[in-house]
């Protein structure tokens, strides 16, 4: 086999060694014509350049040149960001980038012009974080896409891009923007510092980056939020955050964050401020209902049958008295099938999908009850903690609460509510000593911040908006001057 | 002598007021009505009230000792007393606070034995509790802040269940006013100082607020909260029980809970014990780090192993306590040396501070 020539360490030295190295790809085109009046040389990669760009604006420039130097050529063509170069691992960076490396005469110096193709398919609506209301513009895979939706919303001179390349393999450019004077320096400093420190190889999705970013990469909990919403991204810089963009990631990464905002649905800005704070409480409810429910079942069916009033455990007993096992087999095994089935649908294409899912719950359920596996209290307790672990917004903690549930149920069928209690004071410390990027996550409600709690449980009317959240640590606290948005209008009732 | 602890270690001083709180309230509550009506009879309430601005006086008094630098009970005892009668006193002070995190542990255990889980053995929620402990105290002071947070605002609402038994309770019980001796109230307080122990952690937790002076309000808020809790279950168990009813049962307050009606819950004590987990906890952890603190002040063992000792022995003397004489006599044991703690040693040391003070000034 001499599918390899080389080993990977060793470098090229010349740059024909490097045309030689670089020809046993089928894909790399080293062109020279000789019998033209300006003899010249092409090199570049077929798939990454653009070739009417080449036709059209560079070869033209090439044979109308009579002059017999790069510098002359450099100022003839009419693409910006020309570089001359000698240096072997910079033309060749270059030509991985999409360049085509230009040269007059046989020698180490090279033109290079950045020609690149960027394919990428059309902006569209998110699709994880959908919303009835409010903007449908969603990330795509390309960074200058993503960055050029971001610089449109804020037209700020203060909202700074950094970049920094990380990946030995795949070069990944990830880009830390926020607003400079609004977001603390110690974050971005941190966020910076962390980002430089990564070693990795290939880089495929932000979710690399956000895990291996975390403080603590063994918790469960997020503690970046990934978002393809452009008005969620706004709303977090303007607040003083940072977000994370990766070439190649629909998926841009905030943070930091604490654990309320993995509850705040960016519809909650769009409704007014009493129905919004309503329907976040609701979520509280639900994503509360959705971890403890089948536990509670398995402990008090277990140990605590004596807790309900005699009428309710009337039908508890009759709708359980055909079932053979105890109640957290019976628990265990619902909550297997509907994850199950959630897996399946995720991975099912779409149009099988959802049929299937459909009826596969349905009939599953149905026979499962018929066949005495399961009592129908449970299916309908069941199917509702997995239908409120979906209403959190944020997707990854959809999976964190799908999660959580588990360890739950095997407390629950040791220690009953007593074991209830005790995971649920592990999580809580867990979760008082849990940090994002150094800020505390359960923050605002500890340490208490009372000027935060505007838009912490509620969603308080935007007049109560007017400073920052102090969660962000930034200098700049003031939003805007509440003053004029407190104009009331006065009826014959507020007379003197 | 750490002057300057990180300033993002710290607490805000309006924390203190839960942390003092937390820990003066504990398994207490659930039975301690019968002790005090043996002496004040129906005037019990007025010697909750009595022991509660006894004890904004003790408060005053810490902040006096504590007022000069930033120093803990620990510092001043060793400046005040030299090294040898200095370390014995902050040992001694280390064995009473490891003997309260004892006692609450294994009274609440018992607890749950008594009303939940007849056959549960006794390790294994002591250990569970235990293992928790050591990973609050791990996330360092403001985590066991948290849990005392956590562990006032979680079961807040259970106060509103003095409602239902306050239903049914008939209030002339309470009259006449004032018709026991002053002996009777002395003893009262002197029983009632029990319920109250746990404000002394304020002693070690000083050097953690962030300006301390500030947090004197929130120290006494903390007792005032403990003072309006404690006169609530007073005043209902008066009223709900008659003399010889209180008399008989252990756990009173549990007992009334049986009370609580809602429309798909029977037996509300289990509801009440699952959240009084919560109560209990802060306690726990509280203690096992004032003694970790004391220890490693004076032996200088670093507190990351130091805790595990604590637990262990805790752990032990949990398991060892296997009927309701030997916990009662754990109880009467931490009431005895809590009172002498608050009415010998805390008086002596504040007049000694004071003495102190003044011949340093002079000089």
């Amino acid at each position: 086999m001499k599918w390899f020539k080389r080993s990977a360490s060793e470098q090229p030295s010349t740059l024909e060694e490097m045309v030689i190295d670089l020809k046993q790809s089928i894909d790399f085109v080293s062109y020279e014509n000789k019998a033209s009046e300006q003899p010249y040389r092409l090199i570049y990669f077929a798939t990454l350049i653009d070739p009417e760009q080449l036709h059209r604006d560079v070869l033209p420039v090439i044979k109308d040149c009579k002059k017999k130097s790069l510098e002359e050529l450099k100022g003839l063509i009419p693409i910006e960001n020309i570089e001359i170069s000698s240096k072997l691992p910079l033309i060749q960076e270059r030509l991985l980038e999409g360049y085509v490396a230009i040269q007059l005469s046989r020698g180490s110096s090279a033109l290079l012009v950045n020609i690149s193709l960027r394919k990428s398919r059309d902006l569209s609506a998110p699709e994880i974080e959908f919303s009835v209301m409010g903007p449908k513009e969603g990330l795509i895979e390309d960074l200058n896409t993503n960055l050029n939706l971001i610089r449109r919303r804020i037209p700020h001179p203060r909202l700074r891009m950094k970049e920094i390349t990380i990946g030995s393999i795949t070069k990944t450019k990830v880009v830390v923007a926020f607003i400079e004077g609004v977001a603390s320096e110690q974050n971005i400093n941190t966020v910076m510092q962390r980002l430089e420190d990564l070693d990795f190889d290939v880089i495929m999705d932000s979710a690399f980056i956000g895990q291996m970013l975390e403080d603590n990469s063994k918790s469960v909990f997020p503690q970046m939020i990934d978002t393809e919403r452009t008005d969620r991204i706004t709303g977090h810089l303007n607040y003083g955050a940072f977000v994370v963009l990766t070439e190649g990631s629909s998926n841009a990464l905030i943070g930091p964050i604490n654990f309320g905002q993995l509850l705040v649905s960016f519809e909650d800005y769009y409704l007014g401020w009493n129905l919004a704070s309503f329907f976040r409480v609701i979520r509280m409810v639900a994503i509360l209902l959705s971890i403890i429910a089948t536990p509670l079942y398995v402990a008090v069916l277990t140990y605590h049958y004596e807790l309900f009033p005699s009428k309710l455990l009337a039908t508890l007993i009759s709708s359980r008295s055909d079932i053979p096992f105890a109640p957290v087999i019976e628990v265990l095994f619902l909550e297997v099938t509907i994850d199950l089935l959630r897996e399946a649908g995720a991975r099912m294409p779409s149009k099988v999908g959802q049929t299937l899912g459909i009826v596969g719950g349905i009939v599953i359920g149905t026979a499962a009850v018929e066949a005495s596996l399961t009592s129908n209290i449970l299916l309908i307790l069941v199917a509702l903690s997995a239908l409120a672990s979906f209403t959190t917004p944020v997707y990854r903690m959809t999976n964190t609460i799908r999660f959580l549930r588990y360890p739950l149920i095997v407390f629950a069928q040791l220690l009953g509510l007593i074991g209830v209690a005790f995971f649920g004071l592990f999580v809580l410390i867990h979760l008082l000593r849990l940090t994002s990027f150094g800020s505390p996550y359960l923050a605002p409600l500890y340490p208490p911040r009372v000027k935060d709690w505007y838009d912490s449980f509620f969603r308080m009317p935007y007049v109560m908006h007017n400073n920052r959240p102090q969660f962000f640590r930034g200098h700049n606290q003031k939003r805007f001057n509440d003053k004029k948005n407190h104009q009331k209008r006065m009826v014959d009732f507020d007379e003197q | 002598m750490e002057k300057d602890k990180q300033y993002s270690l710290l607490i805000s001083p309006f924390l203190i007021m839960f942390v003092i709180h937390s820990n003066q309230i504990g398994v207490g509550i659930l039975g301690f009505p019968r002790y005090i009506e043996a002496f004040a009879g129906n005037d019990s309430w007025i010697v909750v009230l009595i022991t509660g601005t006894v004890f904004h006086v003790f408060i005053w008094m810490m902040y006096r000792i504590l007022s000069e630098g930033n120093f803990d009970i620990v510092d001043l005892n060793n400046k005040w007393f030299g090294k040898w009668i200095g370390s014995i006193l902050n040992c001694a002070l280390m064995l009473y606070l490891l003997l309260g995190a004892t006692v609450i542990l294994r009274t609440f255990i018992e607890v749950i034995q008594a009303w939940m889980f007849p056959e549960l053995a006794t390790w294994i929620p002591a250990a569970i509790y235990l293992l928790l402990t050591y990973y609050v105290l791990a996330g360092g002071f403001r985590t066991v802040t948290g849990i005392c947070f956590f562990g006032v605002i979680i079961p807040i609402w259970l106060a509103f269940t003095a409602a239902s038994p306050a239903k049914l309770s008939s209030f002339s019980n309470l009259l006449p006013i004032m018709d026991h001796s002053l002996m009777d109230f002395v003893s009262g307080t002197k029983q009632m100082t029990l319920s109250f122990l746990g404000a002394e952690i304020l002693l070690l937790a000083y050097p953690f607020i962030k300006k301390p002076k500030n947090s004197r309000i929130w120290a006494h808020m903390g007792v005032g909260l403990t003072t309006i809790l404690y006169t609530m279950v007073m005043i209902v168990s008066l009223a709900f029980y008659s003399s010889g009813q209180l008399q008989q049962s252990i756990w009173s307050t549990l007992i009334a809970w049986k009370v609580v009606e809602l429309p798909f819950v029977e037996r509300f004590e289990y509801i009440g014990i699952t959240f009084w987990c919560f109560v209990i906890f802060p306690n726990i952890c509280l203690n096992i780090w004032g003694a970790s603190r004391v220890g490693k002040k004076v032996l200088h063992i670093k507190q990351k192993y130091f805790v595990l000792i604590l637990i262990t022995i805790v752990f032990t003397v949990c398991i060892l306590m296997t009927n309701r004489d030997q916990i009662d006599y754990l109880n009467t044991l931490a009431s005895k040396i809590g009172f002498y703690f608050y009415y010998i040693y805390l008086p002596f040391i504040f007049l000694y501070s004071s003495i102190w003070r003044r011949v340093k000034k002079r000089i």
